[in-house]
């Protein structure tokens, strides 16, 4: 059957949820990007965002700088993208091998309702090509999604993966609560990072657990 | 004869650099000022620091919020215009999840700033301040620098907040 209908989200979702490498932390951006992750696969290694909508991609990029060694995995929508499009200009120049990106470009502000993107139609690959990242390509089919990320093993730099998808106006019922503090904790045990050991009159530093 | 920590306390920007390393800060994200440009080379040039020069001031509060998830002492250094203009990622994101950032901040527009066209930011930043919650402070000129940086970055960690130290020249500019 003939079919001009593009993938859900879920259907990228479930392509990634079978493919994520070993000790992978994956940053979601607002609405459905965390809700329907959640439902998939929750795990402490996810950082849900809230809202802050603009912001995954540079708060990914700051967590792949910390953690050289583990993969890190950021899914934003293009609407979100346009409204922080320095972001890739950054990423670009800090380059972190360990750092991929997947675009849902779905062509609306899915998170808000489905409002108008003031462009629709960039293509996406291109503008990160052009913001100085190496590696960047436009997907269409969910069975590509496994290779775009196990070819991050052999990358030399971030990867960008564009992919087209259908909007997804209904908002999913998140399966846990996804509250930020709970997250942000969460996220920061699982991963055994410094935490902050005080003294009394100051000068305190982060040590490991 | 001056010891060697009251000559490091007279150039004020060494000693704000020095803190920083002792503290284990090991990234800096900053969008620069010309107050700030010089100890960003320094910054850049430690070997155990990072320097992430980000386009635009929230995204580099967000870069910042990262890198203490993934568990790097992390400070921003930006320009009091830049905090006004991340205000919306600093109450959603920054507050909201309680990351701890030490925010360095050249305090423009000050009767000290000769630079007229920063007034009207000088004038705005500390009743925005108040008005979203920043934890702030000023620098006091007539007292070492070094522990006003260290006392800002105990106060982020310590109740778990972004905390911005609002910087004279002499504080930064190298």
């Amino acid at each position: 059957m003939v079919t001009n209908t593009r993938p859900s989200r879920a259907d990228y979702y479930r392509a990634l949820a079978g493919s994520l490498p070993s000790r992978a932390l994956v940053v979601t951006s607002l609405g459905n990007a965390s809700y329907l992750w959640a439902s998939l696969h929750h795990a402490p290694e996810n950082f849900y965002f809230e809202d802050a909508m603009g912001l995954t991609l540079p708060l990914a990029l700051g967590l792949a700088l910390a953690q050289p060694d583990r993969p890190v995995i950021a899914v934003e929508g293009d609407g979100a993208l346009l409204m922080h499009m320095g972001a890739l200009v950054t990423i670009g120049a800090m380059n972190p091998p360990n750092l991929t990106i997947l675009l849902i470009q779905n062509g609306v502000h899915a998170a808000s309702g489905g409002q108008a993107l003031t462009n629709a139609t960039l293509d996406l690959a291109q503008l990160a090509l052009a913001s100085g990242i190496k590696h960047a390509e436009n997907l269409n089919a969910p069975s590509a999604l496994a290779a775009g990320i196990a070819s991050a093993e052999k990358r030399d730099g971030v990867g960008v993966l564009v992919l087209a998808t259908e909007p997804d106006i209904e908002v999913v019922r998140p399966p846990i609560s996804l509250d930020p503090v709970a997250t942000k904790h969460r996220f920061m045990a699982a991963i055994e990072a410094p935490r902050y050991i005080p003294t009394l009159f100051g000068g305190g530093m982060l040590e490991r657990p | 004869m001056t010891t060697s920590r009251e000559a490091l306390e007279a150039h004020r920007p060494s000693a704000v650099l020095n803190s920083l390393k002792r503290l284990g800060f090991g990234t800096v994200v900053s969008v620069p000022d010309s107050w700030l440009g010089e100890i960003l080379i320094r910054i850049d040039q430690e070997p155990g620091m990072t320097l992430v020069r980000a386009t635009h001031e929230e995204e580099a509060l967000a870069i910042a919020c990262g890198s203490r998830l993934g568990g790097v002492r992390t400070a921003l250094l930006v320009q009091n215009a830049g905090v006004l203009s991340m205000g919306a990622g600093l109450v959603s994101l920054a507050q909201r999840y309680q990351f701890p950032l030490l925010m360095l901040v050249s305090y423009r527009g000050t009767p000290d700033d000769p630079v007229f066209y920063h007034v009207p930011k000088g004038r705005a930043t500390e009743p925005v301040f108040r008005g979203i919650g920043l934890a702030h402070a000023c620098t006091d000129r007539y007292r070492p620098i070094g522990p006003q940086v260290e006392h800002a970055a105990t106060y982020a960690e310590e109740a778990s907040c972004p905390f911005a130290l609002l910087m004279g020249r002499e504080d930064i500019q190298w």
